[in-house]
């Protein structure tokens, strides 16, 4: 029954979580960007978020005519407030990414780097592209053991991001390097954000789940 | 192409016959078939039925040509069926033309205001039949109505199983009895007890009731069935007990249906000649005691008057026909009125 | 302990009771249509039975109230309370329970031959009850302002009460069913024959309604049960010809986000078979 209704609340699911792949891409594309100062596949990027705006458009639209037209209610209410979230948290994740490629250009194309700096810097990106995997993976799943790790995945991103910090103070006593210091700082908080983001993903999941809609504490730290 | 030969293809023929034309088809077909018949042998029923039959077959050929073959087919059913109509009536206004006429003559004051007592020829009137058909009828209402009503409303909303079904069935069968052995039931129940030669006003009542009873019965239950089951459920729920919602919800609802019936049953048996012929007898003065001697009554007056006319006939016969006359009136006023209450007072049940 | 039987709770007080039902079966003749409900009916709350056609809600309603009595053959088993006293104890004249105990249904039903006075005194006329014209037009008012109808027919209070529309008839009704102030409403799919507007109307009254009564109403429409109650039961078969029962009662908004039972969530939400 209600066959229409079905197959269109499984189509914007699969868009929803398709926009984890551009979020991918256009992370993978920055961390390029950072490791070899590319400006120009910095350009890419702010241009792509374009299409990562559009899915959030196309989605929001079509889970609020659902419920315009669907009266949903039970499982199907709470999994397209779930998508709401899930597809804001997207957005805000390309946002990030682009945030991060604008302030390559702050300090030119040839700048001097800390390779450590960098290096964790790259770390952060790859910890949270898995974290975007597994969010992805926990929803599509309705898993909520994964969603839940999520938690705990996420601290290896803001333990790096406080070893950034610890970093830039230790350059910031070298002039030159100072500028360059402070827009990495900034931008490993962007990917700080990007791991709560997925966080945020995860707790939907466990929304959909159990129908109770809570902050996620710290998994060492249990209710 | 495939709308067009949709819609299209059942497109009427190119015009329309005028309107005078099923007239036309008539009159034509007359004229033809009485013209033939002049020569054969004239027969009216022959024109009638034979006009009937060609000016439809005309009128189908017609309109087919002209329109097409559905609306050729549409208008000779019409036709076909009107004609039917028109001869079915014909024995009927035949029979009001007949009685109208032959009746008028003797429709005058003294008619209504004397008896036939000390007439022997001309003169005379219907004031002691009139009053005879009035008590004898008004008795048999007074018994019927009571009885059927509540026969009916034990049958609808009482009764059930095998007693519900028993009873049904000898209303059934009621309403099958010839007049004539309603009559001589009346008239073998008084003989147990007063013997065979005794005559009275409310012989006939008791008569007429017997013939009265399931026609009230049959009309008040289908008026009953009618009044929506909502109703009766609504004033339950209102912890009304079952016999207030009868009379205080069911019946006021099925009311002017009712008394339409009742009026309809009373026409029926006002004109109910062979069941008093031999409980009321016939008697030439006003009788107004329904419990002591003859009455005479409408109908038997008009029977008697014309089996058994003195010298010479023709006074006897006009007063047959002007009491027939009399009697097809007040069975007419009697349905004008059940139409008028029903339709005044009947309410619009959804 | 036996009641007095012209007198099962205090006469009509005008306070909503609480309806208690434990292990009911409803039987009609042999066959069992309804199965082993057991639920509580809260006192000045709402409360909503859903459930796909025959699967016994209209027939549970109707038990409460005796009403399933009309039909030949109709039999319970178990216990129905109204604060503590059993309505089907054997000393229990059915008609007096209904007296304290409204109902109105699916199809307007006013009386046809009655006034629209008459039709909202209809509780108290047919059953003889002695009073004071003026007291009984107090009556009348307050169950048609209590009606949301007042103002519409104040002025035309002896004409029929078919002359009205669909969801004034329907209006009416339950100005009827009011009048005699019962403790219990009991409404069965009242806004099945109306229009969206005039139903709209029936569900305000009825939100206004449950602070003096309390009310069980059945309903095909599963938004009206979520729009208008506070609470929700469920009722479902398994196959045709199955009895009843009763799958889960709960806070109306439970149900509709997050209710218990996999067979109440396919129901909701539309994918039933």
């Amino acid at each position: 029954m209600r066959i229409h209704y079905q197959e269109e609340l499984t189509r914007l699911e699969t868009q929803a979580l398709g926009g984890f792949d551009l979020v991918n891409r256009s992370l993978d594309r920055t961390m390029e960007a950072v490791e070899h100062q590319d400006l120009e596949l910095a350009q890419i990027v702010i241009g792509d978020d374009d299409q990562i705006d559009g899915r959030y458009l196309e989605v929001h639209q079509g889970l609020i005519t659902l419920l315009a037209t669907q009266s949903p209610v039970a499982t199907d209410l709470r999994l397209i407030s779930a998508l709401l979230h899930v597809i804001k948290n997207i957005e805000r994740m390309g946002d990030q990414c682009v945030n991060i490629c604008k302030l390559l250009p702050i300090v030119g194309s040839e700048p001097p780097t800390d390779q450590e700096m960098v290096n964790q810097i790259l770390s952060m990106g790859k910890k949270v592209r898995d974290l975007n995997i597994q969010a992805k993976r926990a929803f599509a799943d309705r898993d909520e053991l994964m969603a839940l790790d999520l938690v705990v995945q996420d601290d290896f991103v803001d333990r790096l991001n406080k070893k950034c910090f610890a970093l830039a103070i230790e350059i910031g006593d070298d002039v030159d390097l100072r500028e360059w210091a402070m827009t990495m700082l900034l931008a490993a908080r962007a990917l700080e954000r990007m791991g709560d983001n997925a966080v945020d993903v995860g707790e939907q999941v466990a929304f959909i789940v159990t129908g109770l809609f809570r902050e996620f504490e710290d998994a060492s730290h249990p209710l | 192409m495939t709308a067009e030969r949709g819609i299209a293809s059942s497109a009427a023929g190119s015009g329309r016959i005028p309107r005078w034309a099923p007239w036309a088809a008539i009159l034509g077909t007359a004229v033809v078939l009485a013209a033939i018949l002049t020569l054969i042998g004239f027969n009216i029923a022959l024109l009638l039925v034979g006009t009937a039959v060609f000016s439809t077959v005309a009128i189908y050929l017609w309109a087919r040509a002209v329109e097409g073959h559905r609306q050729g087919l549409d208008r000779a059913i019409t036709m076909g069926i009107s004609s039917l109509f028109a001869l079915a009536m014909v024995p009927l206004i035949s029979l009001l033309w007949t009685v109208a006429s032959k009746g008028i003559d003797r429709i005058d004051v003294e008619f209504f205001t004397t008896s036939m007592r000390g007439v022997i020829n001309d003169g005379g009137g219907i004031l002691h039949a009139m009053t005879g058909t009035l008590i004898i009828t008004s008795l048999a209402t007074l018994a019927s109505v009571p009885i059927g009503i509540m026969a009916a409303v034990y049958l609808h909303e009482y009764g059930k199983g095998k007693l519900k079904k028993i009873l049904t069935f000898f209303v059934d069968v009621m309403t099958g009895i010839p007049s004539i052995v309603a009559g001589l039931f009346a008239f073998a129940l008084f003989a147990i007890f007063f013997g065979p030669g005794i005559r009275m006003g409310v012989m006939g009542s008791v008569a007429l009731s017997v013939l009265m009873i399931p026609i009230v019965v049959r009309s008040t239950e289908e008026m009953l069935r009618v009044v929506p089951d909502g109703l009766r459920e609504a004033s339950f729920a209102l912890g009304v007990p079952k016999w207030r919602t009868v009379t205080k919800v069911v019946l006021p609802t099925a009311m002017a249906g009712i008394v339409t019936g009742v009026m309809l049953a009373v026409a029926r048996i006002i004109g109910e000649t062979a069941p008093l012929l031999i409980t009321t007898g016939a008697f030439s003065s006003v009788n107004l005691n329904p419990f002591s001697g003859r009455m005479d009554n409408l109908p038997v007056f008009a029977y008697n008057q014309y089996r058994n006319p003195g010298v010479p006939p023709e006074p006897f016969i006009e007063r047959a026909w002007a009491a027939a006359l009399v009697l097809i009136l007040i069975v007419m006023v009697l349905f004008l009125v059940a139409r008028f209450i029903s339709r005044r007072y009947g309410t619009e049940l959804r | 302990m036996t009641a007095p039987v012209s007198n099962p709770v205090s006469p009509n007080s005008g306070v909503a009771r609480r309806i208690d039902v434990k292990n009911l079966n409803i039987y009609y003749g042999s066959f069992l249509a309804v199965k082993d409900v057991s639920m509580t009916i809260q006192p000045n709350k709402v409360t909503a039975l859903i459930g796909s056609s025959g699967c016994g809600k209209s027939t549970f309603l109707r038990s409460l109230n005796r009403m399933h009595e009309l039909v030949a053959g109709a039999r319970v088993e178990g216990s129905v309370t109204i604060d503590g006293v059993d309505i089907y104890a054997p000393t229990m004249d059915p008609v007096v329970v209904r007296r304290q105990i409204g109902m109105v249904f699916q199809n307007p039903n006013p009386f046809p031959t009655m006034s629209i006075y008459d039709n909202t005194a209809a509780g108290l006329k047919l059953n003889s009850k002695r009073m004071k014209r003026s007291q009984m037009d107090t009556i009348v008012e307050k169950a048609l302002r209590g009606a949301h109808l007042w103002e519409e027919v104040k002025d035309r209070l002896d004409k029929p009460g078919s002359g009205l529309s669909g969801g004034q008839q329907q209006r009416l009704c339950i100005a009827r069913a009011t009048a005699v102030e019962p403790e219990v409403l009991l409404m069965d799919e009242p806004c099945s024959a109306l229009d969206p507007i005039a139903t709209l109307a029936i569900e305000d009254l009825i939100d206004e309604l449950k602070q003096k009564f309390t009310i069980v109403i059945v309903t095909h429409n599963m938004q009206q049960a979520a729009r208008a109650s506070d609470m929700t039961g469920f009722f479902n078969i398994e196959h045709s010809g199955d009895p009843g029962q009763l799958i889960e009662l709960d806070e109306t908004e439970k149900i509709f986000s997050n209710p218990v039972h996999q067979e109440t969530e396919d129901y909701v939400s539309g994918r039933f078979g």
